[in-house]
């Protein structure tokens, strides 16, 4: 399971994946607002989303637990 | 008559210290997955080229006879040795023998090795593991005299070794109360990811003194000390720790008296970059990769960062530009859009101390949007430590080289230009009293809020304002040296380095200030 978190604060902006979802490693998972300037979120992994933890809009904070992602193994 | 007892029992001795804390204690370290002290200095150094000071100073038994019963090796091992052919003192406790917290020897070894650094005014390596006094003092009895009043004050040297020469430290296992001290009383200082971690006081004393139950990594581990600066870098294990010292000392002269070593480049100076001219988004909301403009106009591969964890709306570190070692400082705008944060001022205040120490002319890669605002940059008192690395910079004599890659912005941005500094600018360059979107909103309120459609006119007032902050005007008003084409950064970069060649030899010597932890 691969967990990504937040590395600052800010609004998301585009939630762009949901729980169920494949993604490949580089996919952009969400992307947040911060001091007005896009920061992109890309997946580390290719995977499935598992869990969701943030809305469009929301205000988030750093450290905070945005997502799950299923390491799909290598066939 | 001769002196052979007496030569077979140095021999004796030596081969004592040797063994360190007996095979049990040292057997008991490795399974631990760490290296012992000597093992240590062995992988940092050249070949061969260890030559201990007080090889055999330790705490001695003898018999009614004045026979050596046994011997306990000082629990800090001091000498010089060779990086890459130059010569360092370097140091280190041994933790093999009472966790590394110092016998009467070994505090005295420890404290000597600043003093030989700065007498011999070579760079000085500390690697670190183990913990302050105990309660029951130096000597294990309980019964040595406290210091005189008029003893010379402990911490003296360290603070004059830190304007003298290069410090560099690595906390390889747990390193508490003293010895953490003195690791983070340096220029750059390295934790080793996997047997690391740093605690002003350990999990016993936390518990006795706070209630609060944590263990050593919770307390100290890599994750905690990389992100709040207390460390510079974390790395993988203790090799890639030496590894990172060694590329940080590459770039140090061995003292304040000396030029940084200038190596030869075969990167050609006019190396120009195609990418350069799209690499910045003509969309003002998307970001940009700040590393890949320093790798690639600095020579190749020569960028080292430092403190990438912490402050990380900075970026700083060492770099070269055809050949000469230069202090590199630049803003990444995919981490709070680039702002100065509180933690990214300090960063930067030390990285300024650090070049202006040791004449490292310094490069900046201007993006800067201003300080960081909102309620938690209050709290952490942002425009004070902002307007302490600004004043930094201002007092600074060595030579910059600015280029204003993106925005510049209110008073922040005055930490990235030094006096008297060389100013480029690129076509992508903004800059004003604050960024356009902020500054709307405040100036033209009223107006907006009239507006049939109010945020349509906001859009058209931050259009006509972000024209304003075009380079242009400022290129015709000599605000600037030159505006330039993105792909001529490196060469103009490497025509300044050359042209302030004459200028550092006048700057050599003690800094009017110097670095502080």
């Amino acid at each position: 399971m691969t967990k990504i978190e937040l590395e600052t604060g800010g609004s998301v902006w585009k939630l762009l994946t949901k729980p169920g979802d494949l993604v490949e490693e580089g996919d952009i998972l969400f992307i947040l607002e911060v001091m007005k300037m896009e920061v992109p979120y890309e997946s580390p992994v290719n995977g499935k989303v598992t869990a969701v933890h943030i809305s469009e809009g929301d205000f988030v904070e750093e450290d905070q637990l945005a997502l799950e992602i299923a390491v799909r193994k290598p066939v | 008559m001769n002196w052979e007892k007496e030569i077979d029992e140095i021999a004796r001795r030596r081969e004592l210290a040797l063994s360190q804390g007996g095979e049990e204690a040292i057997a008991k370290h490795h399974a631990k997955g760490r290296l012992t002290i000597r093992e240590r200095i062995d992988r940092l150094i050249d070949d061969n080229t260890f030559e201990e000071i007080g090889p055999i100073a330790g705490a001695a038994n003898y018999d009614e006879n004045g026979n050596l019963e046994s011997f306990d090796p000082a629990n800090f091992v001091l000498g010089f040795g060779e990086v890459s052919g130059r010569k360092i003192v370097v140091g280190g406790e041994d933790f093999t023998m009472r966790g590394g917290s110092p016998s009467p020897a070994g505090l005295r070894k420890s404290v000597y090795a600043e003093e030989v650094a700065i007498q011999y005014k070579i760079p000085l390596v500390r690697l670190h593991e183990g913990s302050g006094g105990s309660v029951g003092g130096t000597s294990g009895k309980g019964t040595n005299l406290p210091g005189p009043v008029n003893a010379p004050a402990r911490f003296r040297s360290v603070a004059q070794a830190m304007s003298t020469v290069p410090v560099a430290t690595a906390a390889l296992g747990a390193v508490a109360g003293l010895p953490a001290g003195r690791l983070v009383a340096s220029h750059f200082s390295v934790m080793s990811k996997k047997t690391a971690q740093i605690l002003t006081a350990g999990p016993a004393v936390v518990a006795r003194a706070m209630g609060e139950q944590k263990t050593k990594e919770e307390l100290g581990g890599w994750k905690v000390h990389t992100k709040n600066g207390t460390v510079d870098n974390g790395a993988d294990d203790e090799d890639a720790c030496l590894a990172e010292i060694k590329r940080f000392l590459s770039f140090m002269p061995d003292n304040v008296g000396q030029l940084a070593p200038v190596t030869s480049c075969d990167d050609p100076a006019d190396r120009a970059d195609e990418s350069l001219t799209s690499i910045i988004p003509k969309d003002r909301r998307k970001a940009f990769d700040m590393r890949y403009i320093l790798s690639s106009i600095l020579d190749r591969d020569s960028f080292f960062e430092m403190g990438k964890s912490y402050g990380r709306s900075q970026i700083t570190g060492l770099g070269r530009l055809n050949g000469q070692p230069v202090g590199v400082w630049a803003n990444d705008c995919k981490f709070l859009a680039g702002s100065m944060t509180a933690d990214g001022a300090h960063k930067a205040r030390r990285f300024m101390e650090l070049c202006e120490t040791f004449s490292l002319p310094i490069v900046s890669l201007v993006d800067e949007p201003g300080f960081m605002i909102g309620s938690q940059a209050e709290r952490e008192a942002t425009i004070r430590h902002g307007t302490s690395a600004v004043l930094t910079a201002a007092m600074t004599t060595i030579p910059w080289a600015s280029v204003m890659i993106r925005r510049s912005f209110g008073v922040a941005q005055a930490a990235h230009y030094g006096p008297e500094g060389f100013v480029l600018a690129w076509p992508s360059a903004e800059s004003g009293p604050l960024p356009v979107e902020g500054g709307v909103a405040v100036a033209f309120q009223r107006e907006i809020a009239a507006a049939a459609d109010p945020e349509k006119r906001r859009r058209e007032l931050e259009e006509q304002l972000a024209a304003r902050q075009s380079p242009f005007p400022r290129a015709e008003a000599l605000g600037v040296h030159d505006l330039i084409d993105p792909r001529r950064t490196r060469e103009e970069l490497c025509r300044w380095v050359s042209r302030v060649q004459p200028l550092l030899p006048a700057l050599l010597g003690a800094a009017k200030f110097s670095i502080r932890p």
